[in-house]
């Protein structure tokens, strides 16, 4: 299994994975507590930074890359995706981390998400969903509520947000959920089970912009308004039920795992390992147009 | 004898022209000619007006030449569809189907009246001999072995190969259809003054192929092991190749969603330490110009070609046109330089393929490979390839003492820094679009800026001194000089050859390092120069432009720049040779 090392006789603590550099975030920005829950959730998978590949795109929070240990990239606008699954294509042995914004994945890249969930590669796509473009100081974004007033939306939103969970689970994404900054413990091990599904696995975690951010989106009106799936009787394994509650988005805060399918299909670089040894010594075409293998005048002609 | 013939035939969807083109190259290949065979389709799917262009000659062919020596016009409409990219001449021989009605002294040809016009009753000869029209283009090649003594008993051999799994009678129907060309021929004789000569005795065998194939070889070759790309024409068979082949050399390849997830896949298997690819054509540029930009500051290798296409937009996308020089050489944004390499013939897209990632790995830089729509679709008649010729080049990677403190931007003399890749221990780095120092960690400081883009831009000064990415020709003390590009080159070398032979002195550069533009090279050529022509197949000269916006020009500069779609012939470009020399 890709997530696990049990070779590794090495014992990593949450500093392992922090770099030094100082995040550019605003003091009080929901990102500090996901990069934190990413830092504990790391620890506990034990693979060495080394072997760990975060990918973003370009946003507040497409910065976490650089506040990590890993082999980081953090790439353009809303095309993390692609860049991560082909990573994970090139080297399937490696821990692939994505994310971004609810602008980066649900905006400019939310064409790439149904084809990254239709592949199923094993990796997990942490986004951080504040409903405003933040560092472009404030603008309407895809998750903003209908009605929200921002610098690009004066006289308020005409247009109804993306719902992100409904989005991934109806394109067939096998794990889904949704934590907050406010709940460390439950975020962190969120991440930990995203990281440990083999596939596609989505986590939307309401990071509250503090510049930006309705008052009611902020960390400690999350403690009072989250409910736990978990202590709601969710089962985890029943995507329809996962499908209902996920239309709460935007009203009800609900976090944990909405879903979590219970037969995960093959991956997609399990598929392309298999092919690739499935293929091999097959006789390859290119040797035909080389001078050093003869061919008789039959096989001249590529038709 | 002649030892060169120049065959265009068009006719509907259904006619089989276009296999019969095929079948005619592929019985050249096995007799040992050198040919060139170029397909043209309206834009439907199916049906509609096919035409192809044949030509086949004893001698390396360098480009589908001109004025057609024989026509075969199975209705006259569709002929007439093509226009320049058919031209019918006085000493062409015409052959059309009598059903189409029109009197051999009324041929809708805008004025031209060949020498000979032959109405012949194909579609009747195909029904007596195999009862079905689908045979008639068994009679064409029938007709044109008989006339012009084209290699009958390979082109039988191949109509046996191909109706074999058809059942004895369908077999027998189109080996009658065949005959009954061949019967007809010999009863109207033409003499055989037309007669092809016979191919030099071959030295080795030919192979039957075209520039997406070789491109795609090439890619495989040069250790290429990931590909990501979107279907588009006239760039999809180099994806098609690959998808059969690359798994058998443990590569893999992504068909994505887009353009931009092609290329964006391709970066990221080559920040995972692999050679890397992708495929498109115009739109798909467009498109992918942004990624290009990304992987010049990450200074990530990577190989895009573009299968160029007339533009701009949709354009025509199955027609040939060199107008994506302006959009390969400028279109990110920010400072930065990609190299940009053209191939001149099928044969020489492998050469430059592996080129591209040669320079792509060397630089650690996106490479542009400007194919076009001609080599890239054309089947060609060449030889196998001498690979010991190819050196193939890798990244620079960190060594173990350079990762005890890696740094993965570090400043050196050459511009170039070792490059690790996510496995590598003690080689962890953030790579990012974002402008960042020596450790790859994000400014916004002018100084580093502008230290970071020398270091991107110098590591490529070595390219332009490359000699090798050139072809020069001709007379080196030539006052009169030629410079073309990519498939037109073909037409330009042949016109030099016809202009030498009447004794003019000329000199011809073909670069298929279009940029950066190397100064020196171009400077030592333009030199002795007072006129030189650029010959390209865009409307406004694009090459023309670029090398002046670099280059001290002679004093007669001057281009023949044609929209794409309308073929450059040797001897329009001789014609304007000769204008030049009378000064």
């Amino acid at each position: 299994m890709s997530t696990e090392c049990p070779l590794s006789p090495e014992v990593f603590t949450t500093k392992d994975f922090r770099s030094s550099l100082k995040p550019i975030w605003c003091p009080g920005c929901g990102d500090y507590g996901v990069v934190t829950a990413i830092y504990r959730a790391l620890a506990t998978i034990k693979r060495p930074p080394h072997e760990i590949a975060f990918i973003s795109g370009i946003g507040c929070s497409s910065r976490i890359p650089g506040y990590t240990t890993a082999y980081g990239f953090n790439t353009v606008h809303g095309r993390a995706l692609p860049i991560a699954q082909g990573i994970k294509m090139a080297n399937p042995d490696l821990l692939v981390l994505v994310a971004g914004g609810d602008g980066d994945g649900f905006s400019i890249g939310g064409g790439h998400v149904p084809h990254a969930i239709r592949r199923n590669p094993d990796l997990t796509y942490i986004v951080m969903d504040n409903q405003i473009y933040g560092l472009t100081k404030g603008q309407l974004s895809p998750t903003s509520p209908r009605g929200k007033k921002t610098s690009s939306s004066v006289y308020g939103s005409m247009e109804d947000p993306v719902n992100p969970l409904l989005y991934v689970l109806a394109y067939g994404a096998g794990f889904v959920a949704q934590g907050v900054p406010a709940d460390m413990e439950g975020l962190a091990k969120m991440i930990e089970e995203a990281i440990r599904y083999p596939g596609f696995a989505f986590v939307n975690v309401q990071s509250p912009c503090i510049t930006y951010g309705d008052a009611d989106t902020q960390l400690k009106t999350q403690r009072m308004r989250m409910r736990k799936l978990e202590a709601e009787g969710h089962d985890a394994t029943n995507r329809l039920r996962a499908m209902e509650l996920a239309q709460e988005y935007g009203r009800t805060l609900y976090t944990g795992v909405f879903y979590r399918n219970p037969n995960p299909p093959p991956t997609y670089e399990s598929q392309i390992r298999e092919r690739q040894q499935n293929l091999r010594g097959e006789t390859m075409a290119l040797e035909q147009l080389l001078s050093r293998k003869s061919t008789d005048d039959e096989n001249l002609t590529a038709s | 004898m002649v030892d060169d013939l120049i065959i265009g035939m068009a006719g509907s969807g259904g006619d089989g022209i276009v296999s019969a083109g095929e079948s005619l190259i592929g019985a050249a290949a096995a007799e040992g000619y050198f040919a060139i065979l170029t397909k043209s389709f309206g834009s439907q799917i199916r049906g509609g007006e096919s035409s192809c262009r044949l030509r086949v000659s004893a001698r390396p062919v360098l480009n589908p030449g001109g004025t057609l020596n024989v026509a075969v016009v199975l209705n006259w409409e569709d002929f007439l569809r093509f226009g320049g990219e058919l031209p019918v001449g006085t000493g062409t021989v015409v052959i059309y189907e009598t059903k189409t009605g029109v009197e051999p002294a009324q041929i809708p040809l805008g004025g031209t009246i060949p020498e000979v016009v032959l109405a012949v009753p194909m579609e009747a000869m195909a029904m007596t001999a195999a009862g079905t029209l689908q045979a008639k283009n068994n009679v064409v090649l029938g007709l044109l072995a008989g006339w012009f003594g084209l290699a009958r008993e390979s082109i039988l051999k191949g109509i046996r190969k191909k109706f074999a799994r058809k059942g004895e009678a369908v077999l027998q129907g189109n080996e009658r259809a065949f005959a009954a060309g061949l019967d007809y021929a010999e009863q109207h004789p033409l003499g055989d003054a037309r007669h092809l000569s016979p191919p030099v005795p071959a030295a080795g065998r030919k192979l039957l192929t075209d520039g997406n194939e070789m491109c795609g070889a090439a890619a495989l070759f040069a250790g290429c092991k990931f590909f990501g790309g979107y279907p588009i024409t006239p760039a999809s068979e180099i994806m098609q190749y690959l998808g059969r082949e690359i798994w058998k050399y443990g590569g893999s390849l992504l068909q994505a969603e887009d353009e931009i997830a092609g290329i964006g896949a391709a970066i990221g298997a080559s920040f995972a330490g692999l050679k890397a690819m992708t495929a498109t054509s115009g739109p798909g540029l467009s498109l992918k110009t942004e990624m290009l930009g990304l992987a010049s500051v990450a200074e990530l290798p990577l190989v895009c070609v573009n299968v160029q296409r007339g533009g701009p937009s949709t354009g025509m996308p199955t027609k040939p046109e060199q107008a994506d020089l302006f959009a390969a050489a400028f279109s990110a944004h920010g400072d930065t330089v990609r190299p940009v390499l053209a191939p001149i013939s099928v044969a020489d897209m492998f050469g430059v393929t592996v080129e591209a990632f040669n320079i792509a790995e060397q630089y650690q830089t996106p490479v542009l490979v400007l194919s076009d729509q001609e080599i890239a679709q054309r089947k060609e008649i060449v030889d196998p390839v001498d690979t010991s010729n190819f050196k193939l080049v890798d990244r620079l990677r960190p060594n173990a003492q350079e990762l005890e403190n890696y740094v993965r931007f570090r400043f050196t003399e050459s511009g170039i820094s070792p490059l690790s890749h996510p496995g590598m221990k003690g080689g962890n780095y953030l790579a990012a679009g974002i402008e960042h120092n020596e450790l790859g960690a994000p400014t916004a400081n002018g100084e580093i800026h502008a230290r970071m883009n020398d270091k991107r831009l110098k590591k490529m000064d070595p390219l332009k001194r490359r000699r090798d990415l050139f072809v020069f020709k001709g007379d080196p003390d030539a006052t009169i000089g030629l410079i073309s590009w990519g498939s037109v080159a073909g037409a330009a070398l042949e016109a030099l050859h016809l202009a030498r032979a009447e004794g003019l002195k000329v000199r011809l550069l073909v670069p298929k390092l279009l940029y950066p533009v190397a100064e020196e090279v171009y400077g030592e050529f333009f030199a002795p120069l007072q006129r030189c022509l650029v010959v390209e197949q865009s409307h406004q000269g694009q090459l023309y432009h670029i090398i002046r916006m670099w280059v001290p020009v002679p004093p007669h500069y001057e281009m023949l720049a044609k929209s794409g779609a309308n073929p450059i012939a040797p001897e329009e470009v001789l014609g304007r040779i000769r204008t030049m020399a009378r000064g």
